[in-house]
């Protein structure tokens, strides 16, 4: 086969401390001319330090134990650094994940893309700057002549991924290495900036590596696949073959974890995994609950008008400045019922969460919780006890638990501080908790550092359970976790919702998520919802425009290219 | 931009105007003028006159402003100790400061700023371990103690150089300069590489670790993924970004060289405001006190705001705040 | 008992990690330990107690290290003019010298992360108050505003010290100031006031103890700043009266005899200052480099 791009037996690791960590191990890659080859993993997989070692731009420690890697024929590890800093940029271009850090702050685009341009392609002055325009039309830039002179700050994520792109292309390499092009950009740019790396591309017969985790990306770009996991290859093939029919355990596990689209699955299908039926102790302390006098025809959660503009007070130099994150929503949450909010970043989802839970203070509207009207309450003490049975999940593992306090502690310490459990009980209700969401009992002791990204979500629903609420709030709580992980915390929060009659508001980004999840959908955009229906409605019958264009930019792995 | 550098300047002449408060509120802590120039042939009558004359019998707020509109004008007063207008004994030294403060600036940044980004560039090289062996014990030692082993090294050891004084100076549109002189020169020596090493120190250190922290950030590999050469990325990326720290350190620290010149002055009774004000401050002169604190007040509010002005200059997130 | 254990394993975790492998930092850590014990125990290590006149005799005055005084002991470092032994006279000096600093640094941190917190969570005019506050301190150098307080206010141990106060306090706040408001944003502080805790607890155990961690670093550069400062303050003759004389009145008072070849008067004092702060910013450096953000991994 004819291959620009050989990557054999590749092994690489890292020392920390005294010990050596391997990041690769026995890699083997090949990328014929202009195919699309993607990498895929999770985290941990090793994905980056491959795109990095083909350029030679490796961490100083980092150790490479064995293979060799060749681009046309040069061997690219045993290679002078001069040789290397001519073919990067212009024989191998590199698009890296986040384009607001790629770039350089202090310097204009026109600077940072002429000099690219001047040290890769025989082209000076004018015509490197004339050459620059057209390279910005080509990757569909508006304005181009006006970018030139403006700072990255400036620009929006979209707008200056797509400047990385067209540098990386400036000088027709025969390989671009894109490093999770897409992973910090909204769906919609996401789709739109994709389209463009293809065209672009095909135009000019360049072959990717890309690399990702995002499995829909994947379906629709690439001809072959990769799968990475700790370092090690798992399986590989045409992309068609491997989405579809995947032959090893864990290629099988990973698909198999990437919610859909097209149709809604009762439970994602995660080898060895537990149910929570076993759990006697916590489960016994969840039912416990009052049985409150509360009317099951009613919504257990109502909000009307909902209206949130934050004001930026004027000073001497500037007038007052109003932003309203938040108009005129109204929606209900039944009991026992998952609603899903939907959209993109600016949308204000996040927003309406904060103001149902009392983070925020309400511009106007009303918030009904249990047949109050959360704003009648006379202290802020009287409505915190009423909306205790309201809890939240959070979007952040690595900032949602006390960094200082036991996993233990940090579940079961505000109980305490009530007075509502004595300290030996919360001991033993903190490894109930822990249990019942999945975790070793024996690890309450432990502090947060020592826990996965998955894991804390979990002591952070434990957490969260400790109230024995009837109503949570998820803020994106799987936005930041690996898909096989994504999985199992979903599968988790279903089963829980089924144990206890829990009634979840449940905010996404990822429509695939809400598809699995919810059912029923509000969908919303630049603060006012758009559309608000069923799960079969939105996702098989969608009204609005925006919601039409939302589902057709996701990213599907139905979608094979 | 423009509104940017006018907010400064607005700020700026509030912290003057709050400073000068302050700083006449603490006079009067201090004690009644009148008591301090009186003595004990003045009767009570004297003593009132004394008071009329200073014009301490008016109240506060017009104390006040006729406090600020003498600086205004550039009147501070008269010293106890000289009998002259404070003004005139100030600019007389100032030359003798400015010399050694620029000399030891320059040497600072000429020297240190270039061993900080070697030291940040080759962070594990023999001779980034030794300049940070040698910045370390620099700043370790006290200035005044430096100033001692100087004195010790150079002038009685090896007696190549003057252990005080000022020497010779030549006199340039009402100046007097020691730098024109190769006697002066000799003399200034010592006191300014006494004030520079303490610069080079800290100067170096932080060339160092913002030179480490540029280096990671990763437009630094993205632009080398770019094919760009390691010349380049050294003085378009790596140099214009670390500017900012280093501009605005450097200007908080010309207050660190003055605050030093007192010692350094001292020690090598180089006649400098250092000097006068230390001096004054032994033999209670307080106009002279007074006026020194107003006048380096000004002028640090006045470096401030250059810094600030600088920044927007070098940073363009500043320069175009969305 | 089993809370002080675990906070035993951490801080054992936190020093080996931040220890092992870096000798200079150890030598620091060891040379310190040593200069305070010498220090805390001077009465008992001190040869001479060179502020009883009675146990002075002139006769025994500017005598060279390892002479005989009169009544047979040996002066290890010699004597300064009215016959003190010049090692008592240091280990004391040395206890004057720490004593302030550590006062005043730690009253200083205290002052500066209450402000700091202060000023995060209550924003709004408070905020606006204290920071302008800061700025001020910090655009003046250390030195310059501590020499104004004590022309002002005159010498003593006690106005040395609030001098050196106010010289600490300001960064301090800023500080705290950051690290409460980045603190502040994140999740764990908002599902903490969900949890119904009242305002003061989450402030207590919640962002206090995730907020000191930046001024804890900075703590040893701070306590040898202000070594060095009330040194050269008191050098200058306007720190510690002559009665308690810390390290810088010492090199000060033999300051005169140096240039008449009585040397010891002046260096030995100076030596132990010199190597009190090194070893002490060699600590520093590494408490610094270690706690490195580009160099901690996550999780």
């Amino acid at each position: 086969m004819n291959t620009i791009l050989t990557v054999k037996d590749l092994g690489i690791s890292y020392p920390v401390g005294k010990n050596e960590i391997p990041a690769l191990q026995a890699i083997r890659i090949d990328i014929a001319p202009a195919q699309v080859v993607g990498v895929v993993g999770e985290s941990g997989a090793g994905k980056s330090t491959i795109g990095k070692a083909v350029l030679g731009l490796l961490d100083q420690n980092a150790i490479i134990k064995s293979g060799h890697i060749e681009f046309l024929g040069q061997n690219m590890l045993s290679m002078k650094e001069a040789k290397l800093e001519s073919i990067r940029g212009k024989d191998i271009g590199y698009i890296y994940q986040n384009p607001m850090t790629a770039l350089n702050p202090v310097l204009t685009i026109g600077e940072q893309m002429i000099e690219a341009i001047e040290a890769n392609t025989n082209l000076r002055g004018k015509k490197a700057r004339d050459y620059a325009i057209e390279l910005l039309e080509q990757a569909d830039v508006p304005e181009a002549e006006d970018r030139l002179t403006k700072y990255p700050h400036q620009l929006s994520g979209g707008l200056c991924q797509r400047i990385v792109i067209a540098i990386a292309i400036s000088a027709k390499p025969k390989l671009i290495i894109a490093d999770e092009p897409t992973t910090a950009l909204d769906v919609t740019v996401q789709k739109a900036i994709l389209n463009t790396l293809t065209k672009l591309c095909r135009q000019h017969d360049v072959a990717i590596m890309l690399i990702t985790h995002d499995m829909g990306v994947v379906a629709e770009m690439c001809d072959y696949l990769y799968v990475l996991r700790y370092g090690k290859q798992v399986e590989q093939g045409p992309a068609n073959d491997v989405i579809y029919n995947p032959q090893e355990a864990y290629s099988k596990q990973l698909m198999a974890a990437v919610p859909r689209i097209d149709k809604r699955v009762e439970r994602f299908v995660v080898p060895g995994e537990e149910s929570i039926q076993g759990k006697h102790a916590a489960l016994t302390y969840l039912h416990d609950k009052e049985q409150s006098t509360r009317n099951s025809l009613q919504p257990i959660l109502s909000a009307e008008s909902l209206c949130k503009t934050f004001i930026t007070p004027a000073t001497m130099f500037r007038p007052k400045k109003e932003f309203k994150a938040v108009s005129g929503a109204s929606f209900y949450v039944n009991e026992g019922e998952t609603v899903g909010i939907v959209g993109e970043s600016g949308s204000g989802k996040s927003t309406i969460g904060r103001m149902l839970l009392g983070l925020h203070d309400l511009t106007s509207g009303k918030v009904t919780y249990r047949g109050k009207d959360l704003a009648e309450f006379a202290t802020e003490k009287e409505r915190r006890k009423h909306s205790l049975s309201m809890q939240c999940i959070f979007q952040d593992p690595y900032s949602s638990l006390n960094p200082r306090m036991s996993a233990g502690q940090n579940i079961t310490y505000a109980l305490q501080a009530h007075g509502m459990i004595k300290e030996h009980e919360a001991s033993e209700l903190a490894g109930d908790l822990m249990a019942l969401v999945g975790l070793p009992r024996a690890d309450k002791d432990k502090k947060p550092y020592a826990f996965s990204g998955g894991e804390r979500q979990r002591i952070g629903i434990a957490r969260a359970l400790a109230f024995r609420p009837d109503f949570l709030f998820c803020d994106e709580p799987t936005s930041a976790l690996d898909v096989s992980v994504q999985a199992e915390l979903l599968n988790l929060l279903r089963d829980l919702q089924k144990q206890f009659n829990l009634s979840m508001l449940f905010v996404s980004h990822d429509l695939a998520v809400v598809r699995y999840m919810c059912d029923r959908v509000i969908v919303m955009k630049d603060g006012v919802i758009v559309e608000q229906g069923s799960n079969e409605q939105i996702f098989d019958d969608p009204q609005h425009p925006y919601t039409q264009s939302l589902l057709a930019a996701m990213p599907r792995l139905e979608n094979i290219a | 931009m423009l509104i940017y550098i006018a907010k400064r300047l607005w700020q700026s002449c509030i912290l003057a105007t709050v400073m000068s408060l302050i700083v006449f509120l603490g006079m009067f802590v201090v004690g009644d003028p009148v008591e301090m120039l009186a003595d004990e042939d003045f009767t009570e009558q004297d003593k009132i006159d004394l008071a009329i004359e200073l014009g301490v019998d008016k109240p506060l707020y017009e104390q006040y402003f006729t406090f600020a509109g003498n600086i205004l004008q550039g009147d501070f007063g008269v010293s106890f100790v000289y009998d002259r207008p404070v003004l005139d004994l100030i600019t007389e030294r100032l030359p003798a400061t400015v010399e050694i403060a620029v000399l030891a600036m320059i040497i600072g940044l000429g020297i240190g700023i270039p061993m900080g980004i070697f030291s940040g560039m080759k962070s594990t090289h023999w001779g980034s371990k030794t300049i940070s062996v040698f910045t370390t014990i620099g700043y370790s030692i006290p200035n005044f103690w430096q100033a001692l082993l100087l004195i010790l090294f150079f002038a009685v050891f090896l007696k190549v150089l003057p252990a005080s004084g000022r020497g010779d100076t030549v006199e340039i549109l009402g100046i007097h300069w020691s730098i024109f002189s190769l006697d002066g020169l000799q003399h200034m020596a010592l006191p300014a590489i006494n004030l520079a090493i303490y610069k080079i120190c800290m100067q170096t250190r932080l060339a160092k670790s913002g030179t480490q922290e540029i280096l990671h950030q990763e437009f630094m590999t993205f632009a080398k993924a770019k094919g760009i050469s390691k010349g380049r990325l050294l003085r378009r990326h790596l140099l214009r970004n670390i500017l900012i720290p280093i501009v605005t350190i450097t200007g908080l620290e010309i207050g660190g060289l003055i605050a030093f010149s007192t010692v350094t002055e001292t020690v090598f009774a180089w006649p400098g405001i250092g000097k006068l004000l230390l001096d004054s401050i032994h033999m209670i002169d307080r106009p002279v006190v007074v006026a020194y604190l107003i006048l380096i007040t000004l002028m640090f509010v006045f470096i401030n705001f250059v810094v600030d002005v600088l920044y927007a200059v070098l940073d363009p997130r500043i320069r175009y705040q969305k | 008992m089993k809370k002080y254990y675990s906070k035993f394993n951490t801080m054992k975790r936190i020093a080996s990690g931040t220890f092992s492998g870096h000798p200079a930092a150890i030598i620091g850590l060891i040379g310190f330990l040593i200069f305070v014990i010498v220090a805390i125990f001077a009465p008992w290590i001190a040869p001479q107690n060179p502020y009883d006149l009675m146990t002075l005799d002139i006769m025994d005055g500017l005598l060279p290290p390892m002479a005989k005084l009169g009544n047979g002991t040996t002066a290890w470092l010699g004597t300064d003019a009215l016959g003190r032994d010049i090692l008592s006279s240091v280990i004391y000096g040395l206890r004057i010298s720490l004593f302030v600093a550590f006062v005043a640094v730690i009253v200083g941190s205290f002052l500066g992360i209450i402000l700091g917190l202060l000023a995060a969570l209550k924003g709004g005019w408070v905020e606006t108050l204290v920071m302008r506050a800061v700025d001020l301190k910090v655009s003046f150098p250390g030195i310059l505003l501590a020499l104004m307080m004590l022309a002002i206010f005159g010498t003593g141990v006690d106005k040395i010290i609030y001098a050196l106060i106010i010289g600490t306090w300001a960064n301090k706040a800023r500080l705290t100031r950051s690290s409460a408001l980045t603190e502040m944003s994140k999740e764990y502080i908002d599902a903490a006031k969900l949890a119904g805790l009242s305002n003061w607890r989450v402030m207590m155990h919640f962002l206090l103890p995730n907020s000191i961690a930046p001024v804890l670093v900075i703590l040893p550069m701070s306590i040898s700043g202000a070594i060095g400062a009330e040194a050269t303050l008191s050098f200058l003759g306007v720190g510690v009266p002559i009665t308690e004389p810390s390290l810088g009145l010492l090199i000060a008072n033999g300051n005169d005899y140096l240039l008449s070849g009585k040397w010891w008067i002046s260096i030995f004092p100076g030596l132990v200052l010199v190597g009190l702060v090194l070893c002490i910013n060699v600590v520093a450096d590494r408490i610094r480099e270690y706690n490195n953000p580009y160099l901690k991994s996550r999780g």
